[in-house]
C-alpha cells in the first residue's frame, strides 16, 4: 500500500484536510460584498464630484458590462453578468479615472479592460493583470493629455473641487501642503474613489471582516509605504509632505483596499499576499518619489501582478512533517 | 503525401494559410518597429519582397550545386547581397525614408523568413515553385505589415499615408503609435486570423466529411 | 620476415582525387564564386549610386546647418525672416600621427556677412557601424552649438538614441578646451555627458568622434576664424 502511494504523483493539487467546501462563496456573494464595501467610497464620490461622479460611474458599469456581453458572445460562452465581477470592474475603474475625463476615456478603458484585461485570458479567475488597471493604464498612456495633471484640473468645472490642482500634483509641481483634515475627508480634488480616505478605511475595514479581501495585502501596503516614507522624511526633514500625506494622500489606501485584494490576481497564501502588499508598497513609494508620476499605485499593482506567480510558487505551503 | 502544389498553390498558401507573420509567426522584429506608419511599413514589404524574390531565385538556380553542409553560409551570402543593393538605393533614390527605417533596412539580412524559404522551398523546388513561393511570402508579409501600421496609424494619429481621415476632434490613441500599441495590434490580428483561419478549415472539412 | 604486420585499423592512404576533393577550399567553390561575383555586383552598384548618396548627405548637410548653429527656435525665426545661412564649404587637411585626414567644414554667414558659426563633418567607428556627424562650432570656435547625426546603424531601441535630440542636446555649450567625457548616471561636470541606458559604447563613440574632431579642428578654425576678422 505505501509503494503503490509513492508510485503516483498525485494529478488532483488539494491542500490538506480539513476539505471544507461553502454555499456562502461563490463569486457572486464575493462581488456584492465587494460592491457593498465599495459603497462609502462611492457615497463619497458622489458627494464631492456630484454629476462629474454620476456620469463616470454610468459609462464605466454600462461600458463594462456591455464588453462582457459582447465578449462573451464571442466565445460562445453563457454570459456572465450576473455574477457581478464586471460590475466591479466598471466600479472600480470608474472610481479610479478623473471625474473631468471625456466620455470616451471612460468607454475605451472599459472595453479594455473587460477585453484585453480579462476575457483574453480566458475569462473571470483566468487573468493575470487586474483588469481595471489595464484599463486605466492603457487610457492613461493613450491620452497622458486628459488623464495626467491637466485632465484633473479644469477650470470651467460647474464642481469647485475640480478648478483645483490634486493634492499630489500640486506639491509636485508647487510644492503647496493640503492640510491633513482635507485628505482624510475627501474634499480635494483627484481621482473620483480616492479622495476621501476616511471612505477608503471603512469599506476596506468591511471587506477584511467579511473576509472578502485579505487583510495582509492592505496592511502589507500601508506599513510598507509608511515604513518607507519615513525614511523619505528623515533624509529630508525639510519636506512637509509628511509620512501621513504620504498615507492619506493620493489612490494609496483606495488601492491597497479594493484594487491589490483582487482575489483572482494576488497570491494564494497568507504570506504571499504579505509579501505581495509589501511589493506593492515599496513600488507605489519608489514611483511617488522617484518618477515623473505624482502617483504610483496603478503601475505598482500591475508590476506585483506580474510577480504573483513566482510568489504563488515560493509560498507553497509544506504539510506538516514534509521534508523540505 | 499530398501531391506537391502548383505555383499558383504556393503563392495562395503564402497569402493566408501560411502567412508569414500571422501564421508561421516569423520576420516580427520588423513587423513590431515599422509599422507605426503605413509609409514606412510599405517600404519595408516592398524591400523584403524584392530580396525574398531574388534570393529565392538565385537559391533556386544553384539548388544542384548546394552541398548540406556549407548551404546557410550561400544563402547569407546572397541574402546580403540583395540587401545590401536594397539599401544603397533606398539611400540613395528615397533618402528620408531610408534614415526613417535606419537600421532595420539592413536588419533584413538576419529576417528569419527569407532565410527559412530558402530552406524549406528553393533550395528544394523548380525556379518557377520558388518565385511563386516568394511572390506568395511577400503579399503575404506586405498585408501583415499594411493591416497593422494601417490600424496604428489610424487609431494613434488619425492619418492614413500620413494625410488625415478622421476628423480633427478624433483624440489620438498615443498608445498606439508606442510600442505597445504595437504588441497589443499583433496579437489582436493574430488572434483574429487564427478564428478565421479555424472557421474556413471547419467549414472545408463539413463540406468533405 | 621482412613483410610488416596488417594493421586491420590503419586507414587506407586516401588517392589524390580524393585529397582534393577534401580539401576547404575546393569544398568552398561556390561560395568563394558567389563571394566574388556578389562582390563585384556590389562594387558596380556602389559606383552607381556612391555619387547619389553623398548629394543627398550634402543636401540633409545644408539644411541642417542653420539648426545646428543657431538652435531650431533661431533657425526657424531667421526662416520665417525669408533669409538664410550663406554656407560656404571648405575643406581642411590634418597632419596626425603620420596620417592626413581630410575634413569637410561648412562656414556659415549670416545674410549681412558676420560669421554665424562653423559646422565639421566627421566620422568614425560606433558599435555596428561608422556614425557619421556633424558637430557645430561657435564662430570663435570656443564651445560647441550643438551636433547632428548624419548616418548611423547602431542598435534600434538603444543605441539609436544617439539621434534624439535629448541626447544631443547635451552637446550644445560644451567647452571645447578640455575634452568630453562620458558619465553614467547624472552629468555634474560642464564638460560631460550622460551615457545612453544600455548602449554605452554608442555614447561614447558619439563622444569620441567629437572629442578628436575638435582636438583637430580647434586650430584650423581659429586661425581661419582669425584670417576672416582681419
Amino acid at each position: 500500500m505505501k509503494a503503490e502511494q509513492t508510485q503516483y504523483t498525485p494529478v488532483i493539487h488539494v491542500s490538506p484536510a480539513p476539505h471544507l467546501s461553502s454555499r456562502d462563496l461563490t463569486t457572486r456573494k464575493m462581488m456584492r460584498d465587494v460592491l457593498l464595501g465599495l459603497s462609502p467610497v462611492v457615497f463619497m464620490a458622489l458627494y464631492v464630484f456630484h454629476w462629474y461622479a454620476v456620469k463616470q460611474l454610468m459609462i464605466c458599469l454600462l461600458g463594462c458590462l456591455a464588453a462582457e456581453a459582447l465578449f462573451m458572445k464571442m466565445r460562445a460562452k453563457s454570459a456572465t453578468l450576473n455574477d457581478y465581477s464586471a460590475a466591479v470592474t466598471g466600479i472600480i475603474l470608474a472610481l479610479s479615472l478623473p471625474g473631468a475625463a471625456p466620455w470616451y476615456i471612460g468607454v475605451i478603458a472599459s472595453v479594455v479592460a473587460i477585453g484585453m484585461g480579462k476575457v483574453v485570458f480566458g475569462g473571470i479567475g483566468m487573468n493575470i493583470f487586474n483588469p481595471a488597471m489595464v484599463g486605466r493604464a492603457f487610457v492613461m498612456i493613450a491620452f497622458a493629455g486628459a488623464m495626467g495633471a491637466p485632465g484633473y484640473e479644469q477650470i470651467h468645472a460647474t464642481v469647485d473641487v475640480i478648478t483645483r490642482a490634486t493634492p499630489m500634483d500640486a506639491f509636485k509641481q508647487t510644492g503647496a501642503v493640503a492640510s491633513l483634515d482635507s485628505l482624510f475627508w475627501g474634499l480635494t480634488n483627484g481621482s473620483l474613489g480616492e479622495t476621501s480616505a476616511l471612505a477608503c478605511i471603512l469599506g476596506g475595514l468591511y471587506l477584511c471582516v467579511r473576509r472578502t479581501a485579505s487583510w495582509q495585502i492592505p496592511a502589507g501596503t500601508v506599513v510598507t509605504a509608511a515604513a518607507l516614507a519615513g525614511i523619505a522624511n528623515l533624509v529630508h526633514p525639510e519636506s512637509n509632505w509628511t509620512a501621513l500625506h504620504h498615507l492619506l494622500g493620493g489612490s494609496l489606501l483606495f488601492g491597497a483596499f479594493f484594487i491589490a485584494t483582487d482575489p483572482v490576481t494576488s497570491p494564494l497564501t497568507p504570506k504571499g499576499k504579505f509579501i505581495f502588499g509589501i511589493g506593492v508598497g515599496f513600488f507605489v513609494m519608489v514611483l511617488r518619489l522617484f518618477s515623473g508620476y505624482p502617483e504610483g499605485v496603478m503601475f505598482a499593482v500591475l508590476l506585483m501582478n506580474g510577480v504573483t506567480p513566482l510568489i504563488n510558487h515560493w509560498t507553497i505551503p509544506r504539510p506538516l512533517g514534509a521534508i523540505p | 503525401m499530398a501531391v506537391a502544389p502548383t505555383p499558383a498553390e504556393r503563392f495562395i498558401q503564402g497569402i493566408l494559410p501560411e502567412n508569414p507573420v500571422y501564421r508561421q509567426l516569423l520576420g516580427l522584429c520588423p513587423t513590431l518597429a515599422v509599422t507605426n506608419g503605413l509609409q514606412a511599413a510599405l517600404t519595408m514589404a516592398g524591400a523584403v519582397a524584392f530580396v525574398l524574390f531574388c534570393a529565392n531565385i538565385v537559391t533556386s538556380t544553384i539548388r544542384h550545386l548546394l552541398k548540406p553542409h556549407l548551404r546557410i553560409v550561400i544563402f547569407t551570402l546572397i541574402i546580403a547581397t540583395f540587401v545590401t543593393i536594397t539599401d544603397r538605393f533606398l539611400a540613395a533614390y528615397m533618402y528620408g525614408m531610408s534614415k526613417l527605417l535606419g537600421p532595420y533596412i539592413p536588419l533584413i539580412i538576419v529576417n528569419c523568413i527569407i532565410i527559412c524559404r530558402c530552406e524549406v522551398c528553393a533550395s528544394r523546388q523548380s525556379v518557377f515553385a520558388a518565385g511563386a513561393d516568394a511572390l506568395g511570402q511577400a503579399t503575404g508579409f506586405a498585408l501583415a505589415l499594411v493591416s497593422i501600421a494601417a490600424v496604428r496609424e489610424l487609431l494613434g494619429s488619425g492619418m492614413l499615408f500620413s494625410v488625415q481621415v478622421l476628423p480633427e476632434s478624433w483624440p489620438n490613441w498615443v498608445i498606439m503609435i508606442l510600442p505597445p500599441g504595437a504588441f497589443m495590434t499583433l496579437g489582436l490580428l493574430v488572434g483574429a486570423v487564427n478564428w478565421f483561419e479555424q472557421r474556413r478549415s471547419e467549414q472545408a472539412e463539413s463540406e468533405r466529411g | 620476415m621482412s613483410m610488416k604486420p596488417l594493421h586491420p585499423m590503419e586507414p587506407i592512404e586516401p588517392g589524390k582525387l580524393e585529397r582534393l576533393k577534401r580539401n576547404y577550399l575546393v569544398q568552398a567553390w561556390l561560395v568563394l564564386m558567389l563571394a566574388l561575383f556578389f562582390g563585384a555586383a556590389l562594387a558596380g552598384v556602389h559606383l552607381e549610386l556612391a555619387p547619389k548618396i553623398a548629394a543627398n548627405k550634402t543636401n540633409e548637410t545644408y539644411v541642417k546647418i542653420p539648426e545646428i548653429i543657431l538652435g531650431s527656435e533661431l533657425a526657424e525665426e531667421l526662416a520665417q525672416q525669408g533669409e538664410a545661412l550663406i554656407v560656404e564649404p571648405h575643406t581642411v587637411a590634418v597632419e596626425k600621427e603620420q596620417r592626413r585626414i581630410v575634413y569637410t567644414i561648412y562656414e556659415a554667414s549670416y545674410p549681412d556677412g558676420k560669421l554665424a558659426g562653423w559646422v565639421a563633418k566627421s566620422s568614425g567607428q560606433g558599435y555596428a557601424d561608422k556614425i557619421e556627424l556633424l558637430i557645430g562650432f561657435t564662430p570663435s570656435v570656443d564651445t560647441l552649438t550643438g551636433i547632428f547625426v548624419l548616418d548611423q546603424k547602431e542598435t534600434p531601441g538603444l543605441g539609436n538614441k544617439i539621434i534624439t535630440l535629448d541626447w544631443r542636446q547635451q552637446f550644445s555649450n560644451l567647452k571645447t578646451l578640455q575634452p568630453i567625457e562620458v558619465t553614467k548616471g547624472g552629468a555634474s561636470d560642464p564638460n560631460q555627458v550622460d551615457a545612453i541606458t544600455g548602449a554605452t559604447i554608442s555614447s561614447r563613440s558619439v563622444t569620441g568622434i567629437v572629442n578628436n574632431a575638435v582636438a583637430d579642428l580647434r586650430g584650423p578654425l581659429t586661425a581661419m576664424a582669425n584670417a576672416r576678422g582681419k
